[in-house]
């Protein structure tokens, strides 16, 4: 079986478990599709997941899974993999995942396949497609034929709205075995400065300025923008640089890696340093006044013009929707 | 947080030919005398061994032979012998192709390798001795206790942009040694404090510099035989530009290609990375690359000066080898054997002075004796004129190495010269009022297929900082708006390969520099050339720089 590690907290499923799942269906191959729910208690999340055309969802409850820690992650996930031996653990890349998964693949003695972008083939003879040298290099590997695989899908790569839906899932419970005195961290309370920060890969549209924007005075421009389209403000790197926005909104190869629906790049001239960044998006718009833009070359719409003069008019546009 | 203080009996800083054979040297000679170990410890601000190494390059295996005598069998990572050489004089469009093969560029008998690759090679040999290899330490500043060297601090983690430390903070290590090898390279920021603090330049000839810049690329089979060696002379430079391009090709159709430039250059806008776009859209290059991909980048200065520029080598508890002190051939275009020899020294120096309980300068003075009376003088001496000589121009430096050639060194008296940031001259007396509003542009040249900007080639250097720590190129006067814009114009947009300075023009502001310094690929050259020396390149958040594997 394939078996999906889908991730909630309290209670709301990250978006990117859906991607895995769409993943799941493209590679399954007539094998059965599992997706487990771990946490104190996810019955929420298990009813959610049941929509999808799966053969079950499991239920991993245990108080000491409602904070996160990898080593309880770990031994919760060992034992489920040790019961239902799946050929396929799949999930998101997330945080989370890049946290705990290898030292699962390294206590179970199995292959791990990380920021998967493609699968090729299905079944037990799928090929994973995935980034070497921070982007400039795919590589696609085959994991050696011993036990469970373990693979992480670079959020963005599946479209979560290519899930297959229906289908009769059946949600039970799975047996959870922690051994809590060989916890070795002690999660504090999630503190503020967590609370502030964007994760800009969870952001379905984003709005992305460049140095077109020429001062911090005129980003008020981008930010009507994003609020008129529901977007996620972020920037290049040169934005970040002079402390206009905060480094965690950089997207680029020294910030965050996106893929979104939308992607609109205001003034960003497409330096190799930022597509590696967001060229996954699925719907690239770029304003930018030089028709010779490298942006050009990665974007779907593309306009040739003062941004100044476009993004106030797209943003009237939008608004009177 | 209080600082952690370790103590060993030689610490190497860097870890690169120079040090790692010091390393490897000192390990032998304890073996052969038994007895208690001497606990010894090399420092590399790379994350890995080679990351941030970058030559042409051709090995000369003289000193590997003497250092490692079963290399072969050890797996040396040599891709290939040199079948054969060829040098060309370049026109702007045509090349002519020397008949003879000056003796200085045979190569017959050497290795064509990658200089990353050889360096993660000798750092696994080092590792196999069980000395103690810590990458991702940068040496920060010299400890000293006011006369004598005792060792090194390795700069600070977890310091944020403004200097305030962040959740990660962790002091740097205060090593003590009783002998410290300084191996940190090509203006090393070690060695240079220390050749300031020592006063170790003076009476010698200033250090002159180059710098080179290097591509990988991958190109269809079937273009060159693997092992031709190619050097040119001519375009892209002018008569009065000191350099020229290296072409090596290399098994499995990849090409190493580079471009080296001297750092004395006269005209403010001269470009080095420009010069090697022109040379990329030369015919000689371009049947080679077309349809080709590049793989890596990088830049690395070179120290050219040769053997009247060496400083004093030795002080209280300190020895400096490798390019740090200046150790290549400039004629051959060689200096991995001359930077391991040096390293070898150095080591059996530091050795017996570790032995004896005596690191004092008297005691280490014996390394000077022992360069003296080493290949490296043999090698270096009858060639100290030449690199001086080219200072007088292209023509005037051929016809100098053949007399010098033929007199084997022989000369009245040596040849003086200024440092090479003092030979650059102002727009004013180089262009007189027709100052060139743009030169002919790099924009022309650039068709992001086999020419690049440099922020592009940046990105296959691989290069990556930590984003939120302090510039680690400090700019102590900014006299950028107020006179090195008016007088050459802003140099360092040009001479900098990685894009690091930038000039934001502001509607109503003056000019204003900007620091890209996550660009930085440590080849030093603003250090070296900013006509105002108030550039200091310091080593940032160990681990950072770029990642010249197969470079």
């Amino acid at each position: 079986m394939i078996l999906i590690v889908a991730e909630q907290r309290n209670g709301v499923l990250n978006r990117a478990s859906w991607e895995a799942i769409a993943a799941a269906q493209q590679m399954a191959g007539g094998m059965p599709i599992g997706v487990l729910a771990l946490g104190a208690s996810v019955g929420d999340a298990a009813k959610e997941l049941a929509q999808a055309d799966v053969a079950e969802v499991l239920t991993g409850e245990h108080a000491a899974l409602g904070q996160y820690t990898p080593d309880a992650f770990t031994m919760a996930l060992k034992g489920v993999i040790e019961q239902k031996k799946p050929a396929i653990v799949l999930m998101a890349h997330t945080y989370q995942a890049r946290d705990f998964a290898p030292m699962l693949a390294a206590r179970l003695r199995v292959s791990l396949v990380t920021d998967v972008t493609g699968i090729g083939g299905e079944g037990a003879s799928a090929t994973f497609t995935r980034p070497m040298f921070q982007g400039k290099l795919t590589a696609t590997v085959r994991p050696a034929p011993t036990g469970t695989v373990i693979v992480t899908v670079q959020i963005g790569a599946f479209r979560a709205d290519k899930v297959r839906r229906g289908g009769s899932a059946s949600v039970g419970p799975v047996e959870i075995a922690i051994d809590t005195a060989a916890i070795r961290q002690q999660p504090e309370a999630p503190f503020q400065e967590a609370k502030q920060a964007v994760d800009l890969s969870q952001a379905e549209r984003i709005v992305a300025v460049g140095r077109g924007i020429t001062s911090q005075d005129n980003l008020p421009l981008a930010q009507n923008l994003a609020k008129a389209m529901g977007a996620e403000l972020a920037a290049s790197r040169p934005i970040c640089d002079s402390g206009w926005l905060p480094m965690e909104r950089q997207v680029g190869s020294s910030g965050q890696t996106v893929a979104p629906r939308v992607y609109v790049a205001l003034g960003i001239s497409g330096a190799i340093q930022h597509l590696v960044g967001m060229k996954g998006s699925r719907t690239i718009v770029a304003i930018n006044k030089d028709a010779d833009a490298p942006i050009f070359e990665v974007a779907d719409y593309g306009i040739v013009g003062d941004l100044f003069e476009v993004v106030p008019a797209l943003t009237a546009e939008l608004e009177k929707k | 947080m209080t600082r952690e203080t370790l103590e060993v009996d030689v610490l190497i800083v860097g870890g690169g030919p120079a040090g790692l054979s010091a390393a490897l040297r000192l390990s032998q000679l304890q073996k052969q005398r038994g007895g208690e170990p001497l606990s010894i410890a090399v420092l590399e601000k790379a994350r890995e061994a080679g990351a941030h190494i970058l030559s042409g390059a051709v090995l000369d295996p003289s000193t590997l032979r003497d250092l490692i005598p079963d290399f072969e069998t050890r797996g040396a990572p040599l891709l290939s012998p040199v079948q054969r050489d060829n040098v060309y004089v370049l026109t702007e469009r045509a090349k002519l192709r020397l008949p003879i093969v000056p003796p200085p560029l045979k190569n017959h008998g050497n290795f064509l390798i990658s200089l990353s690759q050889f360096v993660q090679w000798l750092a696994q040999q080092v590792e196999a001795e069980g000395i103690d290899f810590f990458t991702g330490f940068a040496g920060q500043e010299v400890l000293t206790d006011g006369t004598r060297v005792i060792g090194v601090r390795t700069g600070d983690r977890g310091v944020g942009k403004h200097g305030e430390h962040r959740s990660t903070y962790e002091p740097g290590v205060d090593i003590h040694a009783k002998v410290t090898i300084f191996c940190d390279g090509v203006r090393g920021n070690l060695t240079k404090a220390l050749i300031h603090q020592f006063q170790l330049s003076k009476d010698r000839e200033p250090e002159q510099y180059a710098v080179g810049l290097k591509e990988l690329w991958d190109i269809p089979p079937g273009r060159i035989e693997p092992g031709t060696v190619t050097h040119t002379l001519g375009y892209p430079l002018r008569h009065e530009e000191f350099g020229g391009a290296f072409i090596y090709a290399l098994p499995e159709n990849r090409l190493a290609l580079g471009f080296v430039t001297g750092l004395d250059y006269a005209d403010p806008l001269f470009d080095p990375h420009v010069a090697f776009n022109r040379l990329k859209k030369h015919p000689l290059v371009a049947s080679l690359i077309e349809g080709g991909t590049l793989v890596r980048y990088g830049a690395k200065a070179l120290p050219e000066g040769g053997w009247n520029t060496i400083p004093k080598l030795y002080m209280a508890g300190g020895l400096i080898a490798g390019d740090a002190g200046g150790f290549m051939n400039s004629m051959r275009l060689k200096g991995i054997h001359l930077a391991m020899r040096s390293g070898m020294l150095a080591a059996e120096t530091a050795f017996a002075a570790v032995c004896a309980g005596d690191p004092s300068e008297a005691a280490l003075k014996i390394y000077q004796d022992k360069i003296d009376a080493s290949p490296i003088k043999t090698e270096l001496y009858p060639v100290r004129n030449v690199h001086q000589a080219f200072g007088y121009g292209l023509i005037a430096g051929l016809m100098f190495s053949g007399l010098m050639l033929l007199t084997g060194g022989r000369w009245l008296e040596d040849l003086r010269s200024r440092p090479g940031y003092r030979r650059m001259k102002t727009l004013a007396w180089y262009y007189g009022l027709d100052v060139p509003v743009t030169r002919p542009s790099n924009v022309a040249l650039i068709d992001r297929v086999t020419t690049f900007d440099k922020l592009t080639n940046v990105h296959y250097s691989g290069t990556a900082h930590e984003e939120d720590q302090p510039p680690h190129l400090i700019v102590q006067t900014e006299v950028c708006s107020s006179r090195c814009g008016p007088e050459y114009g802003h140099p360092c947009l040009r001479f900098c390969p990685a894009n690091v300075y930038e000039i934001i023009r502001e509607a109503g502001q003056p000019p204003r520099l900007q620091i890209n310094a996550s660009n930085c690929v440590h080849c030093k050259t603003c250090d070296i050339m900013d006509p105002y020396q108030v550039i200091t390149w310091v080593p940032p958040e160990g681990g950072g720089g770029p990642q010249y594997n197969g470079m």
